[in-house]
Formats: structure tokens, C-alpha cells, sequence
């Protein structure tokens, strides 16, 4: 079921030590580094060979180890755009972190094939000067390898790197090189040997928001009622360079310029039926804030109460509700299934540090089955007592750090409930009044003073 | 609830009226619980659910602090981040039964698995209270003239602006718990007259320890009682039922208010209370010559009478002027005295002077607040005294006191309210008493009461009147004894318009200027769309956020409660006003040019200062137009520093623009206020840096800071925050030692005994044909 498998601290998870196969080389590399957003987004096209003499099932992919911590999504995908099974391991006497990839069809003797590798990094760009004040522009650097790092020979390579402006300040010049507009194309670089590395540096400016969300909690309550509500607090740093010296109000307010290092608003992209729509914090609702319906999806612009600089942080609740019947299915009898985003889009680019799903099940759930899309930590079970509730509900919490939009993908949980638990709190609710009126009726008609009063009730 | 009213005379002919009757009353009290409350959700339908203004911002944090953390942490809670460096410790100056109330509220909810968030219940506890405050003012009401007159107060204060004004949802306030104990505690004190029973006694005990737990206006009830027991005691109206409920009511009420940390021993040793305690003594010393009176003869008896008299009432006296002069009894209060005498506080403590409630009540605010009220009410009384009894002494001295008390003070207009309340719907419950009586058979009146009560009820949604009034018109047109049929109708018609005139005035008043949550402001553009002005949260929220958790924020003391509540940050000075001359400190620092503030503010650690400005958008209330107050309350305690002359021009007038003080243009609050608004050009039809809330162009348009830093302005201008640089910031920046040119060395004089011979430090060495040169080490 897993479609990618992603290593949080997998000390326990290496324990098949692989050989490298010498017999396959990288006939030709491109790579696309997308310098453009706060990620670096990196697409690989690898033309696999095997020179050797029997075919070959598997080969690997290495992560650079510089990027080891940062490395927040990979995926492999063969040239029908399907996606290839990755699966850690580890290799004898190399230190790195290894994926193995379990091609589709057997490589044979003397074939080749395309695969396409795409990692995004995060925290791969360093604002350089690391502070700036409030008119000066986000300068930062990206600290890179000319080289495809790959376990394997490489034939031939090209890299193309593609920044936000036109003028990058500096850039490291290992011949070839051209710069054209706002891209730069290292190579093609020949015969370059296994694990080869050459720092690559590039200093450029880049103004699109560098926005952390540090921690992200997403509550999902289920209600067999017919509506789902999900809340997200959301805390969020601005991770560019640090502003330095004052910040003056009549200076931001006369720079209208649309590109700037702070970030005045950004757009969430909410499910296309969500409804009872809030956007608040700890001191109440946040007023700026606009919805547009889309066709096909709900757009929330956000305005946190006051612009972030560098170094500033923020948080802020925002919550909704969507109908149960685009999420929750039943299957068969009383098991029911539901599907809902682990993660949901906060703006684009996204980076989330570390991410918090709780999913709060009907009263009365038995053999909850999980299966998230990616691996993740799952921390003990809860219970939440909501309205009335005598029995709890239980409450799922999952957990997992460094997370991107390519982590938006759906969750599925099966579990048992009876239709009949429906009726437990109205039943509850009227005995509670029942026993209540009883009560009432005994107390009226009884008479429980010690002595008879020697004067009627006063009118 | 005329007809229940009339009717009451009828229920000892009719007794299977008892139900119906029953039924309209509780009909008529729920709708005015439900009308009560609801007419006080202006602001949270128009906002949102937020709680208002400065002092509900600290009851909400210690609610929030007590929920969190129990009652006896709330208790001990020394809160170290109010009055740096001093601290406070709220649990003993603070009258936390706001806080018990909605704290157990909370309990109640949680247990019953109702996740309400506590702001919430803060939110609306005052419009739930203030249904209780009806059913209280019902009984008393009730209990002082009839059923009838009882379910007019009801509906009255359910809605009058006086009492709204004070308990608008989000308005979380020890009043809007108050009125309801303040109510009640009457209601069983009279019950307890009435009765004589030592139930009801304790009854009002336990109120008034729950009116003591809620508001320092208690001090209000344990005069009055005293001086109704006096007056009725004047009267030769003493009873042993009167004896039985006061003493009972006086020592549990002592005893019980004496827990209350923040009283403590205020009851037995401050002068606000002796009268209780004096009349406590007199009330034994005539029940004592009673009982005499009985046994001895006459002759004796008067002679007893004379000495005895003067003999206590002079060791009463003395014993009195005694413990005071020992200081054992403090005197009269500074704010007691303030209620005397108008011109006290302008003249000694101008920190009362400076809260705009504390000032003297216009005629004005008296027709805003109570409407129609206001004209009847006398009315209500005049019938009080024409039927006088026991309890009927006790409303006359209530609505006395609180008439004078309320032209006062405009914040003391709430004491006024209630009786103002209960008086008119005593006239009301008289007039229709005399123009509505039937002497119809019962069956008719049966059938009339249904059609009517809902409407009188009905009376607080003003629309819902306005349909039903030709009806009761064609309904009166009956005939009865004395009056002619027209004259009842007309007056009857007249009446019925004053009170739906009534309730469109208190909607309108509710809706326009009691509900207004003054942390979000509104204003409206020419195409009626409404822009929401949020900067104060917006400032909080940034202080909140990106100041240190231990930051040191300087402001004026109005907006202490709200930095703690909403930035959680440590500020110097708040809306508790317990230390004059902390405060004096803040405004002196205020009010001096940078260089004498600074070191005051390095004194008291301060990081960031914050100020309100609103000549952006032209807002009133902001610092510039608080100054003088900072000035004067500066000038009070540093009459050496701060000389309030300093700030008027010649002509004596306060002015920013270029003809102002130059005092004024180089202190600190202006620079704040005004920093880079020289430069900033509002639209184009006036200069650069013109004032919208003062309409002058600001006379020192271009300076820097030195010591501070702007941090943060919000969207409007409305909060500035400015950062205090240390020491090393300042002037020229701070070189890391190991970057420096010249290095700092110990210098060793080479002068000695023998050679007395100084040298130059780095005296140039001269060497012929070289260039010169500094000799450097």
C-alpha cells in the first residue's frame, strides 16, 4: 500500500546491507534544480544502462550528505510516470543514506531505461547577508554539487539551474558554463566517477516568502451526523533573512513594489465544500481574511494580523467543515472507511516542520485499522470527551516532521461502528430529564417541612 | 403585567386563577430574561465574541489564571507580571466572585463533557446575569408593592441603557454580577423585615458575602441597611422583627465579608463601615430601654433614658475618635470623600479626575440612561411615601442615596438604575391600576390577561408593540366606575406609546453607544461597506509574538490590562491604579525630553515602549490628547521636573502644531507619537504630517531618535512600539574588540619622582625626512 517510503530517524529500518552493482552506469544525466520558491525542487532524469551480463532488478539512489536532515520528499517515477517502489537500505563500508528502487521490468544485459528521480530538499538556501533591513533585497545562497551524486559512473550530465532573477550575484564557474536569463546550465560534464562531489555555489537574490510552518496540528472530527470539522493551528517563522534595525511603518507603507522579503498575505486552498469557515487566534477573529469559491476548490487569502519580516514569527487557527459524504464511505455492514488528507495545502511552497494529525473517531469505534500513505509516527491513542459524551471518542494521533506539499495525500481508516450509537447521547439526554422530572414530581407532592406550617402559603 | 398585577387583589376571590396567573409571570420574566439577553448581543453579532475595553481584559486573564491553575494558586497568585518591578499580588486586591462565578460555570460545563471555552462563558456571563437581575428586581418589587408593579421593574431593567451599559455581552465586569447580588441581598433584607425570620436574615447574609465576593460597591448595602434600620428607628417603627433580622443579618454579614482576602479587616477598621457598627450598638441600646420600659416606672425610666442616653452616646462618640486617632479606624478614604465633595479629586487626586466615569453626570446622561424612567420614577416614589411601611422607608432611602450618588458620578448612575426601575413600575403598576380596573366578570378579564400579557411583555421588542397597540385600544373601551371611557383609553393609549417609545430608545441606545467593544473599531465608508480597524489586536499580537517572553512593555496605564491579557508581556503600569507614584514615574518619563527619559526607563528595565496615536485616522482617545493628565499626575509627585505651565503656550493653550510648547514638541509621548509623520502625506488636500484628531499640521516635524527604535507601527497608525536601545546601540555603533583599529590599552604614566617631565601620548614622532607619523602600539 505504501506508494513511497520515507526515513525519519530509520536506524532500526537499515538492516539489509546491499552490494553495489557495478555493471550499471548513468548513460546520461539531466537535472533541473528549481532554485525559484523557498524549496529546492530537483528533477533528475537518469538514463539507466547495464553493461553487465545479467539483468538487474534494483538499483539505487544516494542522497547527498549534505542533505541528509533536509531531505524531505523522494520519489521515482519510470518513464509511464508510474511511480517505482523505493525502499531504504544500506550499502557495505558508505555511510550514506540509501534508496534501493525495484524497477518495474527487469533490466536485461545491454539495455537501458529512463527513470525520472525528484527530491525536493528543504532548508537548502541560506540567507546570505543573513540579516537585512527593510529595503534591502533577500539575497541567499545555494550550497549544491556540479556533480550527480550517484553510486554508479556517469557517462555523461547536464545541469540546468533555475533561479528567481535575472542577475545572480555570484555563482561558481566549473567549465562549461552559460547563464541565459535566469538560468544557469553547468556541463555536460563526461565520465565523472561514482560519489563524485564539487561544491556547487550560487549566490542570487530571491524575495518569494521563505515561510516555515514550524508546527502544524490538524484536528479532524468525525461525526456520523453527516460533517467532518477540521481545525489547524498553525504557527508560522519567517525564515528569510532576519530584519535588522527598526522596521518603519512609512517606509513599508510607500513601497508598494509586489516583491518584497515580507510577506503581507498568502492563499489556502481549501476542498471545494468546506463551509463554516474560521480564521482566528488567541486574540480573537482575524478580519483580514477573504474567500473566493473556486470551481473546482475554496481559496482563502490570508492576511496574518501584520506582515512578517524575517525572524517574525506568527500562529492562527483556522478551521472548517466539510460534509461526511465525500469522505466517509461504508463498506460493508458496519465497517466504515474514510479518507481524508493527512495534510492539507497552506500555501504554496509549503514547508512544515512538524505536523500533528489527530483524528477524533464516532463514540464507540472497535478495530480502527490505519493506513497512512507514507510512514509515520503514531503516538498513543487518546480520549475526548465532547457534548455529554459518558463514553470517549477515541482519538488517533499521528505524527511526522519535515513535510511538503507532495505529502498532501490521503489517509485511510476503517473501522466498526453500530448506527445504533447514534442515538446513545438523545437517549442519554432524555433520561437525564426523565430521572430530573421524577424528581420534581416526588419533592412537589411530598411534603418534607418537620412541622406543619400554622398559616397558609401567603398569595 | 397590569392585569397580573390588578389581578393579585382578585386571586383571594378566585383561587383557580392561581395557575394562569402563575403561568403569565413566568412568561412575562422568561421574555424578559430572553429580551434582556438578547438586546446585549449588539456587539457580539456585529464583532464577534471578544471581550471589551481595559478592566474585563485582567477579570478574564484571572478567570483564565484561576480555571487553569485552581482556586487557591488564584488565590496566592503573586502576578509578577503587572507593576514591574514591584508585582501584585491579585489574589488579595482583587474581588474574585467574578471569577468563582464563571470559574464554576466552567466546572459545571466541563463536567457534563461541555468543552466551553472560557472566554465564552466570560463573554456572556453579564447578559445571563442580567436575567437574574430581572427576577430579583421581580421579587423585590413584589415584595415592596405588587405582583404587577414587580413584572414592569423586571421588564424595565431587563432592558433600561443604565444597567446595559455596564453588562453588554464581552463587558465582563464586576458590575454585571453585581446588580444581580446588589438585588437580591435588597429583596431578602426585606423579606427579612417583613418576616422577622432568621432565615431570611441568613439569606441576605449569604447574598451580601456573595455582593462582597463581586464588587467594592458592596460598601453601598452595608450603609443603607443601617441607615433604613436608623430611619425606621427615627420613625418609632422599631419591632422585634427588625431587631431579629439586622442583628442576624449584621454579624453573619460581618464575619462572612471578612473573608473575602481583599476586605479583610476594612469592616471593623475603616470609617466607610462604622455606621453599620454604630447602628449594630443603638439597635441594642433601644431594644434594651425597651425591655426596660417595661419593667420600670416611668419616672425612672426617663431619668435611665437621659443619662443613660448621653453617657453612651458620648462613650460611643469618643471611642470612636479614639481608635481613629490610634489608628486603629482609618479615616474617610480619598474616594469616599471624592463622593462629597466634586472638586476633591480635581484638586488631590488627579488620577480619579483622569477616568471620564468619574466625573460628575450631566442631565443629559440621566434622560440616555434611563428614558422615560426618569420622569416616572418620582412618581413611584411619591406613592412610596404616600403608602409608607417598613419596607417602603427602605426603597425612599434607596432611591434618596442613589440619586444623589449617580449626579456624582456617571459610573454610579448603575446604583441608580434599579430603583429608578422598581419606582416606575411602581407608577406604572399605580396609573394602570386606576385606568385599566374591570369590572367586568372574571371569565372576560381571564381571557384578556392571555391576549395581553404577551404584548406588555412583548413591549421590549419595539416592533412587536407597535401592531398590538390599536388592539388594546378597541380593548379598553369598556366601561367602568369614576373615570369615562374615553379619558381611559386615552391615557391608557398615551402610556402604552411612552413604553414602546421606551423600548425603541433603550434598542437604540444599546445598539449605538453601549456596544461598542473599543478594541475593534468600525467605521463605515461612503458606500456603506464596513472596514474593521484592528490595530490594537494587531499590536498585541506582535508584541506576543515577537518580543522577548520577558520584554518589559512602558505605556500609559489604560492600556496595562490589555498588553497583559492580550501580549501576555510585563508591563509597568495598569488599570489598577494602586501605586500613584509608580505611575507618576511613567508619566514623568512621559512627559521629559528623550535624554531624561531614558534614564528613567533604564531604571525600570524597560524594552519597549508602546503609545497610541491616532492622528492617522482621527482617533480620540489617544496619548497625545491623555497628556496633560500625564503631566499633571507626573507633576504631583516630581513638582520639580515636571511643571504643567511648561506645556501650555503663552496664551495658555495645549497646542502641537508649530506654535506649541517647545517643552511639549521634545517630549518623549510627542516624538513617539509623531516620529516620521512629518513626512507622511494623508491625501492631497493637506500637508505633510497634518493631525486628524487635533487639525494642525505638528509643529517638530523632523527629528531621530537617539535611544529608541521604532519596532512596530501598525496598519493605521493607531500603536506605535518603539524598541529602548542599550546602552552600546546608540550614538556609534559597538566594534567587536578584535576588530578595532586602535586598541584600547593600560596606560602607565612614566612620570615618576624623578621625572616630573610628562609625556604625550601618542605624540607624533618626528624624524627628519620621513613623513610624520602617530607612534601606535
Amino acid at each position: 500500500m505504501y506508494k513511497f517510503l520515507f526515513i525519519l530517524v530509520s536506524v532500526w529500518f537499515v538492516n539489509c546491507a546491499e552490494q553495489v552493482n557495478q555493471q550499471l552506469i548513468n548513460r546520461n544525466v539531466e537535472r533541473t534544480i528549481d532554485l525559484t520558491s523557498q524549496l529546492v525542487k530537483i528533477t533528475t532524469t537518469i538514463t539507466l544502462e547495464n553493461t553487465g551480463k545479467e539483468s538487474v532488478r534494483t538499483f539505487l539512489v544516494v542522497v547527498e550528505p549534505d542533505n541528509v536532515g533536509n531531505l524531505s520528499y523522494i520519489s521515482v517515477k519510470d518513464t509511464l510516470k508510474e511511480e517505482l517502489k523505493l525502499s531504504a537500505t544500506k550499502v557495505e563500508n558508505r555511510p550514506n543514506q540509501m534508496f534501493s528502487v525495484q524497477l518495474k521490468q527487469p533490466l536485461a544485459a545491454g539495455r537501458s531505461n529512463v527513470v525520472t528521480l525528484e527530491t525536493v530538499i528543504t532548508k537548502g538556501l541560506v540567507p546570505y547577508p543573513s540579516s537585512i533591513s527593510q529595503k534591502e533585497k533577500q539575497l541567499v545562497r545555494y550550497f549544491g554539487n556540479h556533480y550527480f551524486y550517484s553510486p554508479y559512473l556517469t557517462t555523461k550530465q547536464t545541469t540546468s539551474v533555475t533561479l528567481s532573477s535575472r542577475s545572480p550575484e555570484n555563482y561558481t564557474k566549473l567549465k562549461p558554463v552559460a547563464q541565459s536569463d535566469s538560468t544557469l546550465t553547468y556541463g555536460p560534464y563526461n565520465d565523472i566517477p561514482a560519489y563524485s562531489q564539487d561544491p556547487m555555489i550560487v549566490h542570487y537574490e530571491n524575495n518569494s516568502p521563505f515561510l516555515t510552518v514550524t508546527r502544524l496540528e490538524r484536528l479532524i472530527e468525525i461525526s456520523h451526523w453527516g460533517n467532518i470539522a477540521v481545525e489547524e493551528n498553525i504557527e508560522i517563522l519567517h525564515t528569510g533573512a532576519k530584519l535588522k534595525g527598526s522596521f518603519s511603518r512609512y517606509d513599508y507603507q510607500r513601497d508598494s513594489s509586489s516583491s518584497h522579503h515580507s510577506i503581507k498575505s498568502y492563499r489556502t486552498i481549501l476542498p471545494a465544500a468546506a463551509y463554516n469557515i474560521y480564521y482566528r487566534d488567541s486574540n480573537g477573529n482575524i478580519s483580514t481574511s477573504q474567500v473566493r469559491t473556486r470551481k473546482d476548490w475554496i481559496e482563502l487569502e490570508l492576511r496574518p494580523r501584520f506582515p512578517l519580516f524575517g525572524g517574525w514569527r506568527s500562529s492562527y487557527t483556522l478551521g472548517y467543515s466539510v460534509p461526511s459524504y465525500q469522505y466517509l464511505f461504508r463498506r460493508t455492514g458496519a465497517s466504515y472507511v474514510l479518507n481524508m488528507r493527512l495534510l492539507d495545502h497552506v500555501f504554496d511552497d509549503m514547508h512544515v516542520e512538524e505536523l500533528e494529525t489527530k483524528i477524533v473517531l464516532p463514540v464507540g469505534v472497535r478495530d480502527v485499522v490505519i493506513s497512512p500513505p507514507y510512514e509515520m509516527e503514531r503516538l498513543t491513542d487518546q480520549l475526548s470527551y465532547k457534548y455529554l459524551d459518558n463514553m470517549g471518542r477515541a482519538v488517533i494521533t499521528l505524527r511526522k516532521t519535515n513535510l511538503v506539499e507532495q505529502h498532501i495525500q490521503d489517509v485511510e481508516i476503517v473501522y466498526n461502528w453500530s448506527t445504533l450509537m447514534l442515538l446513545h447521547e438523545p437517549a442519554l439526554l432524555a433520561t437525564a430529564l426523565y430521572i430530573l422530572f421524577i424528581f420534581v414530581i416526588i419533592y412537589v407532592r411530598l411534603d418534607f417541612s418537620i412541622h406543619k406550617p400554622d398559616h397558609s402559603k401567603k398569595e | 403585567m397590569v392585569q397580573a398585577g390588578s389581578k393579585k387583589s382578585q386571586i383571594t376571590r378566585i383561587n383557580s386563577k392561581t395557575g394562569i396567573n402563575s403561568l403569565i409571570i413566568f412568561v412575562v420574566l422568561l421574555l424578559a430574561w430572553i429580551a434582556g439577553f438578547s438586546s446585549r448581543l449588539f456587539a457580539v453579532i456585529r464583532f464577534e465574541s471578544i471581550i471589551h475595553e481595559f478592566d474585563p481584559w485582567f477579570n478574564y486573564r484571572a478567570t483564565a489564571y484561576m480555571v487553569k491553575h485552581g482556586f487557591y494558586n488564584f488565590l496566592n497568585w503573586f502576578d509578577e507580571r503587572a507593576w514591574y518591578p514591584l508585582g501584585r499580588i491579585v489574589g488579595g486586591t482583587v474581588y474574585p466572585g467574578l471569577m468563582i462565578t464563571s470559574g464554576s460555570i466552567h466546572y459545571v460545563l466541563h463536567l457534563l463533557n461541555i468543552n466551553v471555552h472560557i472566554r465564552d462563558i466570560c463573554v456572556f456571563l453579564a447578559p445571563i446575569f442580567s436575567g437574574l437581575t430581572a427576577i430579583s428586581t421581580y421579587f423585590l418589587t413584589k415584595e415592596l408593592w405588587s405582583a404587577g408593579a414587580g413584572l414592569f421593574a423586571a421588564c424595565f431593567i431587563a432592558i433600561v441603557p443604565g444597567y446595559i451599559s455596564r453588562s453588554v455581552a464581552g463587558s465582563y465586569d464586576n458590575e454585571g454580577i453585581a446588580i444581580f447580588a446588589l438585588q437580591f441581598t435588597y429583596f431578602l433584607w426585606i423579606k427579612s423585615v417583613k418576616t422577622g425570620s432568621v432565615f431570611w436574615a441568613v439569606a441576605a447574609a449569604l447574598s451580601y458575602f456573595y455582593m462582597v465576593s463581586a464588587w467594592g460597591g458592596y460598601v453601598f448595602i452595608i450603609n443603607l441597611i443601617p441607615l433604613h434600620v436608623f430611619v425606621l428607628l427615627l420613625m418609632g417603627r422599631f419591632s422585634n422583627r427588625l431587631f431579629t433580622s439586622y442583628t442576624t443579618f449584621y454579624i453573619l454579614g460581618l464575619i462572612c465579608s471578612m473573608q473575602i482576602p481583599f476586605v479583610g479587616f476594612q469592616p471593623i477598621r475603616t470609617s466607610e463601615h462604622m455606621a453599620a457598627s454604630g447602628v449594630f450598638a443603638l439597635l441594642f441600646a433601644v431594644a434594651t430601654l425597651k425591655y426596660l420600659q417595661s419593667i420600670l416606672s416611668k419616672s425612672e425610666f426617663k431619668s435611665l433614658v437621659i443619662f443613660g442616653g448621653l453617657v453612651s452616646a458620648g462613650i460611643v462618640f469618643l471611642t470612636v475618635v479614639g481608635l481613629t486617632y490610634a489608628g486603629y479606624v482609618a479615616p474617610w478614604s480619598g474616594r469616599f470623600y471624592s463622593l462629597w465633595d466634586t472638586g476633591y479629586a480635581k484638586i488631590h487626586i488627579p488620577i480619579i479626575a483622569s477616568v471620564s466615569e468619574h466625573q460628575p453626570t450631566t442631565w443629559f446622561s440621566f434622560f440616555f440612561d434611563l428614558h422615560i424612567l426618569v420622569a416616572t420614577f418620582p412618581a413611584g416614589l411619591w406613592y412610596c411615601i404616600k403608602n409608607v411601611n417598613d419596607e417602603r422607608v427602605f426603597v425612599i432611602l434607596y432611591a434618596l442615596s442613589a440619586v444623589y450618588f449617580a449626579g456624582v458620578m456617571v459610573r454610579l448612575m448603575l446604583t441608580l438604575t434599579p430603583v429608578v426601575c422598581i419606582l416606575s413600575g411602581v407608577a406604572f403598576s399605580g396609573l394602570l391600576e386606576l385606568f385599566l380596573r374591570e369590572d367586568d366578570t372574571p371569565r372576560n378579564e381571564d381571557s384578556e390577561d392571555e391576549d395581553q400579557s404577551p404584548p406588555n411583555s412583548r413591549r421590549l421588542y419595539d416592533k412587536a408593540v407597535a401592531g398590538r397597540v390599536p388592539k388594546m385600544k378597541h380593548e379598553q373601551n369598556k366601561e367602568s366606575d369614576g373615570i369615562g371611557p374615553n379619558i381611559r383609553s386615552i391615557v391608557t393609549v398615551v402610556i402604552m406609546l411612552l413604553l414602546m417609545l421606551f423600548a425603541v430608545h433603550c434598542t437604540w441606545v444599546t445598539s449605538n453607544a453601549y456596544s461598542s467593544p473599543s478594541i475593534v473599531l468600525a467605521s463605515y465608508s461612503s458606500d456603506g461597506s464596513r472596514q474593521i480597524l484592528d490595530d490594537f489586536r494587531e499590536a498585541y499580537f506582535w508584541l506576543s509574538q515577537n518580543t522577548a517572553d520577558d520584554a518589559r512593555v512602558m505605556s500609559w496605564w489604560d492600556y496595562g490590562y490589555q498588553i497583559a491579557g492580550m501580549a501576555n508581556r510585563t508591563t509597568l503600569v495598569d488599570n489598577n491604579t494602586w501605586n500613584n507614584s509608580h505611575i507618576a514615574l511613567v508619566g514623568k518619563a512621559m512627559s521629559s525630553n528623550e535624554t531624561a527619559a531614558y534614564e528613567i526607563m533604564t531604571a525600570l528595565d524597560v524594552d519597549y515602549v508602546l503609545v497610541i496615536f491616532g492622528g492617522v485616522i482621527g482617533y480620540s482617545g489617544d496619548d497625545i490628547n491623555k497628556f496633560l493628565w500625564m503631566v499633571r499626575i507626573a507633576e504631583g509627585e516630581h513638582p520639580k521636573d515636571i511643571r504643567e505651565s511648561d506645556y501650555f503656550t503663552e496664551h495658555g493653550e495645549f497646542r502641537v502644531d508649530a506654535e506649541g510648547a517647545p517643552t511639549l514638541l521634545n517630549s518623549l509621548m510627542y516624538k513617539l507619537s509623531y516620529y516620521r509623520f512629518g513626512e507622511l502625506k494623508l491625501d492631497y488636500r493637506t500637508p505633510a504630517g497634518f493631525d486628524r484628531t487635533r487639525n494642525a499640521v505638528i509643529g517638530n516635524k523632523d527629528f531621530q531618535l537617539t535611544y529608541l527604535e521604532e519596532a512596530y507601527t501598525t496598519e493605521h497608525w493607531l500603536v506605535r512600539i518603539y524598541r529602548v536601545k542599550k546602552p552600546d546601540e546608540f550614538n556609534r555603533p559597538r566594534i567587536p574588540v578584535a576588530n578595532r583599529v586602535v586598541k584600547s590599552q593600560n596606560f602607565v604614566s612614566k612620570k615618576s619622582s624623578k621625572r616630573k617631565k610628562g609625556t604625550i601620548k601618542n605624540k607624533p614622532v618626528i624624524v627628519k625626512g620621513k613623513r610624520l607619523s602617530t607612534k601606535q602600539v
